[in-house]
């Protein structure tokens, strides 16, 4: 595979910035979809943005994750397709929830044109906004850190994104942007489909760059974070593993389940575990409460998450946006990574890397998991 | 002048005892009250059958999990209790289940309800990592006093209605010096008395409003002006409202805690708000640009004309924002205008219909042409 050595002018996020503008410009994409600086400067929103002087507070690799970047696209185009021509630029995460989404049909991809950079990591939201200035500052430590190629991560980050392994483009994406391998110094345009080289060849992009460089960066870092992904994940076992350890690590847990509303993957406009469903007269919490002396209020907070889990873990794709937003500070994102990797691993699938390959769960094999069969 | 029971124990003690009495004399079917759920102490509250269970009971832990009157509309919304349950809630949590009540919500029969005048609530973050405990000194400290407990949510500082409405038996404890040795129970119905006839204590009368009750609440007047000016809500305006607002996320889990939001789908959830492209294009035809998803700002203010004439204040909604947006101060202050255009105080009285439910002819004259 080639790509195009872009020589990086000021700083990364400027230089892809301004490549975007121009493709604008050129009216290459009709709009740009990309976090854009509130007028509060405390964050960053998602913006369709169609003027280009829009992108003059647009970041196109921002400190934060206010909103999951599929949830985004997922408002844009849930209803239909889209007849505009959108350039979505997004972390590989995000990228990752897109194509599950799309297979869930949430997202309709036609002209649509995904692009991911290399990503570092986002900065929790409550960390950031105790000093956004400050947090600009420190980010961009944060990403000068990653493209030299610091073995260890910055600490300052989402814990998910610490033991992140799949920071890089999916093949599913248009267009990817590494980063890693040059030090900040050169990015390469890494087209993954004819028409982002047709696209980015206007714009006087020429992909006959040899990308090995940016190969051995991603190599070098994949290696030190699937190291530390081991580490954190073998941690964390003995604190969820058997029932009384998930009550335990639960405890805290007020049932708001403001984890599946930021969750890119959890698109169910009514969860079921908010639904009449669970609701029983008063005799039935009763009864249960007999039963064992007495029953929390709101009741079935486990069966609420390994509900959760079972729907979304094989689509999991590690994001954090769950844990960033736990007000009990509970490491949902961290076990539901630690099953969802797991549950993956089963079925050999990796979510949002393919279009093509189907949900797991869509695909009956006959031959298959001998291993829980009754003999 | 009220009946007291008054029990030579500790104010948190003594009320666990009544518990204990009225469950094992099978007064009650059940008690609601806070619980330490584990040994990492972590409290939530609970239905409780065994008295035995009742070691665990924090009745008056400063801590809101949820609000409790959201769990009583959960516990009675399909029937009403069958049998006698005691329920130890907040005054803003009782006032919450009377506006749910209101809202065929939930039901009142058969509930005792227990109460306090309320000290305040520390905010959630404080449980995450069981800071909270070492701060139980400062609140007892402080509720002798009668003073305002520093680091509780805003809105409990600023919170006026602390005295329960409609318990039936109120445990006073703000300005009680002797709250760590003995435990006053004001019996303020008849209900109440006859349930804890037999028991062990002391009784008397006495007056619940205290000159130290007084005090308390004129200091929470001025910690709410100071509250209200620092956010300004008045002056804020749609740019004041986007800035303020420009950083939700839409979760919407302020709405999600609220207990007035009893919605089984939030209509900004629902397909309502959900646009077609072709809202898309023309708004990016319109202004060039859209911010995806869409209602960020509708949707507070959707919520606020929703809620605001039942807001009692609780401040769940601020301590679950993943933004730190001040919700429950911007929405308690607009609660409290709304509120006060019909002379209505949330939940006071169950008799009391919702203002918004009411057609007056004779109102308002001064916004008519």
């Amino acid at each position: 595979m080639k790509g195009a050595r872009v020589a990086v002018k000021d700083s990364i996020e400027k230089t892809v910035l301004n490549i975007l503008s121009k493709a604008i410009d050129k009216k290459l994409f009709d709009v740009i979809l990309i976090p854009i600086m509130v007028p509060a400067g405390d964050s960053y929103a998602w913006v369709l943005a169609q003027d280009k002087s829009l992108l003059d507070s647009a970041s196109s690799l921002p400190p934060i994750m206010s909103v999951q970047g599929a949830k985004a696209l997922s408002s844009v185009t849930r209803m239909g397709k889209t007849n505009k021509k959108i350039a979505a630029l997004m972390r590989p995460c995000e990228i990752r929830a897109v194509i599950e989404l799309s297979k869930l049909s949430q997202i309709e991809l036609d002209n649509i044109f995904l692009i991911s950079m290399d990503c570092p990591g986002v900065l929790p939201l409550k960390d950031w906004l105790k000093d956004p200035t400050k947090g600009i500052n420190s980010f961009r430590k944060v990403i000068q850190r990653f493209v030299d190629g610091d073995p260890e991560p910055d600490q300052s980050v989402r814990p998910v994104c610490t033991i992140c392994h799949r920071f890089y483009d999916s093949s599913a994406v248009d267009l990817h942007i590494g980063i890693l391998g040059k030090k900040g110094e050169y990015i390469f345009f890494i087209p993954h489909t004819t028409q982002a080289e047709t696209i980015f060849a206007e714009l006087g992009l020429s992909f006959k760059d040899d990308i090995s460089h940016w190969q051995n960066g991603v190599d070098e870092v994949l290696k030190q974070r699937k190291k530390k992904r081991s580490l954190v994940q073998e941690e964390l076992k003995p604190e969820v593993i058997g029932l009384d350890k998930l009550l335990d690590t639960f405890s805290n847990c007020i049932n708001c389940h403001i984890c599946q509303s930021v969750c890119p993957i959890c698109y169910c406009r009514q969860c079921y575990f908010d639904s009449d469903k669970v609701k029983q007269p008063p005799d039935d919490y009763l009864m249960r409460a007999e039963s064992k002396g007495n029953i929390s209020l709101p009741p079935d907070k486990i069966l609420f998450h390994l509900g959760r889990m079972s729907h979304m873990a094989l689509s999991c794709v590690g994001c954090g946006a769950c844990e960033d937003a736990c007000p009990m500070s509970i490491k949902v994102a961290q076990i539901f990574s630690l099953i969802a990797d797991r549950s993956q691993e089963l079925f050999n699938y990796i979510p949002g890397e393919s279009l093509e390959e189907p949900l797991p769960l869509r695909v009956f094999e006959e031959d298959e998991l001998h291993e829980v069969e009754t003999p | 002048m009220a009946n007291i029971l008054k029990i030579s124990k500790n104010a948190e003690e003594g009320l666990r005892e009544l518990l204990r009495f009225l469950l094992e004399k099978k007064r009650v079917k059940a008690v609601f009250t806070l619980r330490k759920i584990n040994e990492n102490s972590a409290v939530s509250y609970s239905l409780i059958t065994d008295s035995e269970m009742l070691k665990d009971a924090l009745p008056l832990f400063p801590l809101m999990p949820q609000n409790a009157g959201k769990l009583l509309s959960r516990l009675t919304l399909k029937e009403h209790l069958l049998e006698p349950t005691a329920a130890v809630v907040r005054p803003c949590e009782l006032r919450a289940f009377i506006e749910l009540v209101k809202r065929k919500q939930g039901s009142l029969d058969n509930f005792i309800f227990i109460s306090t005048t309320c000290p305040g609530t520390y905010p959630l973050e404080l449980s995450t990592n069981g800071d909270i405990w070492k701060k139980l000194p400062e609140y007892e400290m402080c509720v002798k006093e009668g003073d305002i407990v520093p680091d509780i949510r805003p809105v409990c500082q600023a919170c006026e209605h602390f005295i329960p409405y409609s318990a039936d038996m109120t445990i006073a404890l703000i300005g009680k010096k002797d709250v760590d040795k003995s435990c006053e129970i004001f019996l303020n119905t008849e209900k109440a008395e006859k349930l804890i006839e037999g028991m062990d204590g002391e009784l008397s009368e006495g007056e619940l409003e205290t000159k130290e009750i007084k005090k308390l609440h004129s200091k929470r007047q001025e910690k709410k002006k100071e509250l209200f000016k620092e956010i300004n809500v008045e002056s804020l305006g749609l740019s004041g409202l986007i800035e303020t607002f420009g950083r939700c996320i839409g979760c919407h889990g302020c709405g999600r805690v609220c207990p007035i939001c009893y919605c089984v789908l939030c209509d900004f959830d629902s397909r309502d708000y959900e646009c077609e492209p072709s809202t898309y294009e023309s708004e990016l035809k319109k202004r060039g640009g859209m911010r995806v998803p869409p209602n960020t700002v509708l949707y507070q203010l959707g919520r606020l004309t929703h809620v605001s004439v039942s807001c009692v204040g609780c401040g769940m909604c601020t301590d679950v924002c993943p933004a730190d947006i001040p919700i429950s101060t911007i929405f308690l202050k607009v609660g409290e205008e709304v509120q006060n255009l019909f002379n209505y105080i949330p939940g006071k009285s169950v008799e009391e219909a919702i203002p918004l439910t009411k057609y007056e002819k004779e109102e308002f004259a001064e916004v008519e042409d």
